[in-house]
């Protein structure tokens, strides 16, 4: 075995950590459990922005560290949308007694 | 060696995921969700962005997962942990799903070309005057994160900064107790408890 980590292995990994996300987002009824498996999803993009700076070339004017800092703003959006998605689960919850997405079908007719 | 590594944290990493998605409890999703985190941060620190492995630690496993936590703890189901999974064809699509989209994906990654040249990642000599701005930006992450926010990315910075205000403020207002259900609240009980004392 060589010393080094291929880029092709984070980008397995990053696809397989997608999949398990999207797979999640499809399968969990509760609102709650939607919300952790979106964060495996953008975990995931985040180690692919992190691989694809740490390989890649440098371009002129793209900053010494131009993917690090995609993958933090990635980060506060997260944040951002974890704060208010639970906010609103908690108001459904509140409202409706319920906390699975397929109850809150209000506006499905 | 290094490769032994990578491959032990990424399998257990992916198994953590696994039972962040298949955990009957909650609860017990969002504790293998913090392991999923640790084992992200690793990878960034195998990327050699120690400032990232940092950031992941402490806002992942240090905020959204006690916001996640407490967000479980406020909406406990009153009908148990049993359906917080699909029913039996929707959880086949689930599978048929992630095997597509796992596939497709695989099947990208193998077909590009150009990245075998990839393979090998860019040396930094360390501790040398002749590195690259890359390089120097590895060796110093924090102060290169701070200049490039303030520079750079100082509109994206003003962006984020917004967001997370709208976002807090826009949280709080969501999940306060409006006046009129506290008030509802009291009448319920002050008619209940009136009823009970007519009937005694």
């Amino acid at each position: 075995m060589s010393n080094q980590i291929p880029l092709t292995w984070f980008l397995y990994f990053a696809a397989a950590s997608f999949s398990i996300g999207l797979m999640g987002v499809l399968m969990r009824r509760n609102a709650i459990g939607v919300l952790m498996a979106i964060e495996i999803m953008l975990n995931a993009a985040n180690i692919n922005f992190v691989a694809f700076w740490r390989y890649g070339p440098t371009h002129s004017g793209e900053g010494p560290i131009s993917g690090v800092m995609m993958a933090l703003f990635v980060v506060t959006v997260a944040a951002a949308e974890v704060a208010v998605g639970v906010g609103l689960i908690l108001l459904c919850y509140r409202r409706w007694r319920a906390a699975d997405v397929d109850e809150l079908d209000t506006l499905s007719g | 060696m290094i490769q032994a590594l990578f491959i032990a944290l990424s399998g257990f990493g992916l198994l953590m995921a696994l039972g962040t998605v298949f955990a009957r409890n909650l609860v017990n999703a969002a504790l293998f969700l913090v392991a999923f985190f640790f084992v992200v941060a690793c990878q960034f620190v195998l990327l050699e962005a120690e400032f990232m492995a940092a950031i992941q630690v402490l806002i992942y496993i240090g905020a959204v997962t006690v916001i996640l936590m407490f967000g479980i703890m406020l909406t406990r189901n009153i009908q148990g942990d049993e359906t917080t999974t699909v029913t039996r064809p929707w959880r086949l699509l689930g599978l048929g799903v992630f095997g597509t989209v796992l596939a497709i994906l695989v099947l990208g990654i193998n077909a590009h070309e150009p990245w075998t040249a990839l393979a090998v990642r860019p040396e930094f000599p360390v501790n040398q005057d002749t590195t690259t701005e890359r390089g120097q930006a590895i060796l110093s992450m924090t102060p290169t994160v701070g200049r490039e926010m303030m520079t750079r990315y100082v509109v994206a910075f003003e962006l984020a900064g917004l967001l997370l205000t709208a976002a807090l403020v826009g949280a709080v207002v969501l999940a306060q107790h409006e006046a009129s259900d506290v008030v509802n609240a009291n009448a319920d009980i002050k008619e209940t408890s009136e009823k009970a004392a007519a009937g005694a």
